[in-house]
């Protein structure tokens, strides 16, 4: 298990991370969401050893992980811009990580040679974005970690190979109990493979559930009332938005869907729908609350 | 459970010596042109009945070690430092290596090894070859050879240590060099300007030396360092006994040592 327990790391003054916790269990794949600036590479780079917090803890397994090599080789990071060696190949940089990683997988590495069909012996600087985010893939999964840590790692991706590379960190996760942190703007991808989320802002973290938890508990309402007599919403309900179109009403309120749907019927609308969410909409109206919503611009 | 701490990484230190082959690699043969140099003249006075003894031998080593050693290590080593420290000047390096299953002090101690080896390599070369000259054309002195050795080991870890500090403290790679000559300059600059002050401003009293020239290495070494020859009878010259020895490498020694406080303290 990976735990943050309130890690405060200021740099110059700047407070990038304010008390911040998670908890990311075995087994699953994490989503950690947040505005850009929110910290989310902050707390990738204390989880990978880069950082150390100026208060708090950093856990792996029940250990800090700063300066502790042992649970370090336990995880493997892909972040946002992958460093290699200029004029290393891939079968060089494969070589570097052998002598490091202990669970390192040879076997593998030849297996995936052809999933991903990269040159092994051309220079990494010459292959695109898409082709070396790839090769950062291929080498950090045959480092057979027990934890992946993801910094935006399909970006540049093309669509068959980012269905391949989930593909491939689900089968590992459902095999071998991998666990995955995975840091993304792409809410719509992250919606169909991870279990938990936590979603931060200015350096915290607002909100920490499994995904079907966050879904359950928060609901989009669509009401048609009857005309000149739209209601009042009870104080008790906690509407995180409200909007209309016509005479279609639209509510995204916290809570169960069941019951709010009860409270509401009360006014005897002349329709009233329960929707789901998706993540994308979640993150936005939750962050709405931190005044980060969508603003309307006349420009 | 913890596995056992190790200091050095085998991966990162090959890493570090075939990534940058091409500077051990061209000096290994630039220098190895001087035994060359040297066998078409030992050939020359061999042919003129003319056969070196253990004192040429000893005569040669002291003069490259004296003359032309200090001023091409403490270049030399402020290279092998830009190269092997430059990682700590690109956050995307940083971002690979600190998350590499390693602590900070098996980094340092690899990358500082790299950086030493790469010294001595050039070293090794020409050293090993001269010797193998000397050795087969029968003029070899052993005395000579260690303490040319040990005169090029504490001179390595002397400018290397401090440009090994100087990274530590810089932030950019222009900036590691510039560091690195005003602290090895330093004292010397600073005398240089309180003298100039003086004499515009207090013509007349005379100013007493800082005695700062310590901080100086390169010029406190060509000072102190120096090769001398005893005053020996023409029979006892030519025999196995050198005439050559070396002065000063006690300084030498003791800037060895300050070289290694300095890598503790980066």
């Amino acid at each position: 298990m990976i735990e943050v327990k309130n890690i405060v790391k200021t740099f110059d003054g700047f407070t990038a991370l304010d008390g911040a916790s998670i908890t990311v269990p075995d087994g699953g794949v994490y989503g950690l969401v947040g505005p850009n600036g929110a910290g989310k590479s902050t707390i990738i780079r204390h989880l990978t050893g880069i950082y150390a917090p100026d208060s708090g803890e950093v856990l792996v397994e029940g250990e800090p992980v700063y300066e502790n090599p042992a649970k370090k080789a336990l995880l493997a990071v892909i972040p946002d811009d992958w460093f290699y060696f200029p004029s290393s190949t891939i079968f060089d940089m494969m070589r570097f990580y052998r002598g490091f990683y202990p669970n390192f997988d040879g076997n593998r590495y030849e297996k995936f040679k052809e999933v991903f069909s990269l040159p092994e012996k051309s220079p990494i600087r010459r292959m695109s974005k898409g082709m070396q985010k790839q090769a950062a893939f291929w080498l950090a999964m045959c480092c057979r970690p027990k934890y992946l840590i993801l910094d935006e790692p399909v970006d540049g991706l093309d669509p068959v190979m980012r269905r391949q590379v989930w593909s491939l960190m689900m089968s590992d996760v459902t095999e071998h109990g991998t666990t995955v942190l995975v840091s993304s703007h792409n809410l719509r991808e992250l919606e169909d493979v991870c279990d938990h989320v936590g979603i931060m802002n200015k350096g915290r973290v607002l909100l920490e559930r499994s995904l079907s938890d966050l879904q359950e508990n928060i609901v989009k309402l669509q009401a048609v009332w009857k005309p000149g007599e739209v209601p009042v919403l009870p104080r008790e309900l906690e509407v995180l938005h409200t909007s209309h179109v016509g005479r279609v009403y639209t509510y995204i309120v916290r809570g169960k869907a069941q019951e709010i749907t009860r409270q509401l019927q009360v006014h005897q609308p002349l329709m009233l729908e329960a929707l789901p969410l998706s993540l994308e909409e979640i993150f936005i109206y939750e962050l709405g609350g931190e005044q980060y919503a969508v603003k309307e611009i006349i420009l | 459970m913890q596995s056992k701490r190790s200091f050095f990484n085998k991966a990162l230190f090959r890493k570090n010596l075939t990534r940058y082959w091409p500077l051990w690699g061209g000096m290994s043969i630039a220098g190895s042109f001087i035994p060359l140099y040297m066998l078409l003249e030992l050939s020359t006075r061999t042919s003129l009945g003319l056969a070196p003894g253990p004192n040429d031998f000893a005569e040669l080593l002291y003069g490259a070690v004296t003359i032309f050693a200090p001023t091409f290590l403490m270049v030399y080593a402020l290279l092998c430092a830009m190269l092997v420290w430059n990682y700590l000047y690109s956050p995307r390096a940083v971002g690979l290596m600190h998350t590499l299953p390693v602590d900070r002090t098996c980094l340092f101690v690899t990358n500082a090894l790299s950086g030493l080896v790469m010294l001595g390599i050039p070293f090794l070369v020409v050293g090993g070859l001269l010797c193998l000259l000397a050795l087969a054309f029968g003029f070899f002195n052993l005395l000579a050879a260690v303490n040319t050795v040990a005169a090029v080991i504490l001179l390595a870890v002397l400018f290397f240590g401090l440009a090994t500090l100087c990274a530590m403290l810089t932030g950019h790679t222009a900036m590691l060099p510039a560091l690195y000559l005003l602290l090895n300059f330093l004292a010397a600059l600073l005398e240089t300007m309180v003298g100039f002050l003086n004499q515009t401003f207090l013509m007349g009293i005379p100013l007493q030396s800082m005695q700062l020239q310590f901080l100086t290495p390169l010029l406190q070494i060509y000072e102190n360092f120096t090769m001398g020859y005893l005053d020996m009878e023409p029979a006892s010259a030519a025999s196995q006994e050198s005439a050559v020895y070396l002065q000063g490498l006690g300084t030498v020694a003791l800037y060895g040592l300050a070289g290694i406080g300095l890598l503790a303290l980066s």
